[in-house]
């Protein structure tokens, strides 16, 4: 569904992204594991259009090329980024982040299905949803966030790192829903610094290193492997 | 003389807070610091004047004309002068200096088309200059219905931003620009209506400012200051906040020059403008902590 190869991309003179390839098959969870500085958030900002990639890029989202979209129709193409610090309307209430989330006119008439969905998914939401944003928590932001995302009704999900700064009982929810988002056929691209909780819900990951692919493997193998239990799970910074 | 007071402190301010909310608009959505903004003002103010004079169109139905033509003004001045500024912008902060610079000069044209076409004189003209008893006092009707149009149009703008996905999305891009793309707006776009409906809004202030006062060709300066401190007491892109700063302003203004000397109004105004700013930096309705 999602094909990406010879991405690179440059912040002025430095290369966040060498000679990206990777794909994403429909309903599949795919997570990017790899250290601060790796690309992880580069990759999904270039998949979304928020920056924009090198030249000789070639990003294919359900057989059409994306790279040259601007991030809103990027959108309607059917993905949808939950950024690293959320990124919600914190001067706006719930209700109306996830109005804004079913914008694209691919979500509009799908609105009430995906509101009744992200309820079911945080009913906390609900019982707030007059609630304007910056006085909730950081787990309740971060439900906005992926609510505001669902809204749009996309095909994939890109989520980075979703678990930044939330305290550990948090986070534990949040792969729960995570787990039934992906139950109902999205697929996900996740970029987490989590990597047991991340790989527990994934069914494929890549490992990123200097702005390079390193390494790519099924999620069960992954866990089980020397490099990532080395480099993630040992401690090792 | 309280009821007189009021009444056209109410009549002024609504006028201030229909103007502030094309600017907070302009400012707060297309981060275009608009300085012609004043020169829009006062031209609407003659071209209500001439349909009035030449063609006997009441400034009523002249809103119909005014406030189209001004938002087709604004949504091509974005397109030819601000756009190519906006694709060069490294940062929102770089587009406000350069759109500063821009309508600066625009500022020079309009105001030196209008003394071209209409000298620099004082003009007004007698529209419903009649005494209306309202509480026993004696109002002119064109200040009531002065007070009538900011009213409709300030509360539809309002509505309109408030409950309307489309109002929402342009307050979205007012508070977070950059995420407001990652839902699926267009900020390009956004921005550019933002302009042009601020545009409109400048146009229907213009031409019922036109039926209760005199103007000059040259007095937009005054109007683009008034606005500017509205919108800041207000909160920057705050539709509420110009519409109450608005009021606050226009009747403390008129108390001002009633009961104390009409030579103080301006002091007043910069007096509680610096209140408010100590008092509230982010404005009377700011919730920001941004």
């Amino acid at each position: 569904m999602l094909e990406i190869s010879h991405l690179s991309l440059h912040y002025g003179r430095h290369l966040a992204l060498d000679d990206f390839s990777l794909s994403v098959g429909k309903g599949e969870t795919v997570v990017i594991l790899g250290a601060n500085g790796a690309g992880k958030s580069s990759l999904l900002k270039a998949i979304a259009g928020v920056t924009p990639a090198d030249k000789g890029t070639s990003i294919s989202f359900n057989g059409r090329p994306i790279h040259s979209l601007p991030p809103h129709q990027i959108v309607e193409a059917g993905i949808a980024l939950v950024p690293e610090g959320r990124g919600v309307f914190g001067d706006l209430t719930v209700d109306e982040n996830l109005a804004l989330g079913a914008f694209a006119k691919r979500a509009r008439a799908h609105a009430n299905d995906s509101r009744t969905f992200v309820y079911e998914l945080f009913p906390k939401l609900e019982e707030r949803r007059r609630q304007y944003v910056n006085t909730m928590s950081g787990g309740e932001q971060q439900m906005v966030a992926i609510g505001r995302a669902l809204m749009s009704k996309p095909d994939l999900l890109m989520l980075d790192e979703p678990s930044l700064g939330l305290a550990p009982v948090v986070v534990g929810d949040l792969f729960r829903s995570l787990g039934q988002i992906r139950q109902r056929g999205l697929a996900l691209l996740i970029v987490e610094q989590n990597v047991k909780m991340s790989l527990s819900i994934a069914d494929r990951g890549y490992l990123a290193e200097a702005g390079r692919i390193t390494g790519e493997d099924a999620a069960t193998s992954l866990l089980s492997t020397p490099a990532v239990q080395r480099a993630f799970l040992g401690g090792a910074a | 003389m309280l009821t007189t007071t009021i009444i056209s402190g109410l009549v002024l301010g609504g006028t201030y807070a229909l103007i502030a909310m094309g600017l907070t608009l302009q400012y707060g959505i297309a981060r275009i610091m608009n300085l012609s903004y004043g020169e829009m003002i006062i031209a609407a103010a003659f071209l209500a004047y001439v349909l009035f004079g030449q063609w006997g169109v009441n400034p009523v139905l002249g809103l119909l004309v005014a406030v189209p033509l001004g938002f087709a003004f604004g949504y091509l001045v974005y397109g030819l002068m601000l756009r190519p500024l906006v694709a060069r912008a490294a940062s929102r902060e770089s587009l406000e200096i350069d759109s500063i610079l821009v309508t600066f000069g625009l500022l020079f044209v309009i105001q030196g088309a209008m003394l071209v076409a209409f000298g620099s004189n004082y003009t007004s003209y007698n529209y419903l200059n009649v005494g209306i008893d309202v509480f026993g006092a004696v109002i002119a009707a064109n200040r009531l219905v002065a007070l009538g149009l900011a009213v409709v149009a300030g509360g539809a703008l309002y509505l309109l931003f408030t409950y309307t996905l489309w109002g929402t999305a342009l307050r979205a891009v007012a508070v977070s620009p950059r995420s407001a793309p990652l839902v699926g707006i267009d900020v390009n776009r956004a921005a550019r209506f933002a302009f042009a409906i601020g545009c409109g809004l400048a146009a229907a202030g213009g031409v019922v400012i036109s039926t209760y006062q005199t103007f000059t060709a040259t007095a937009g300066v005054v109007f683009t200051m008034k606005a500017l401190v509205v919108v800041i007491m207000g909160g920057v892109g705050n539709i509420l906040g110009a519409l109450s700063a608005g009021l606050i302003l226009g009747l403390v203004e008129t108390f001002v020059a009633t009961y104390l000397d009409p030579g103080l109004t301006l002091a007043a105004t910069y007096l509680i403008f610096l209140a408010v700013l100590l008092w509230r930096p982010a404005g009377l309705f700011g919730r920001s902590s941004r």
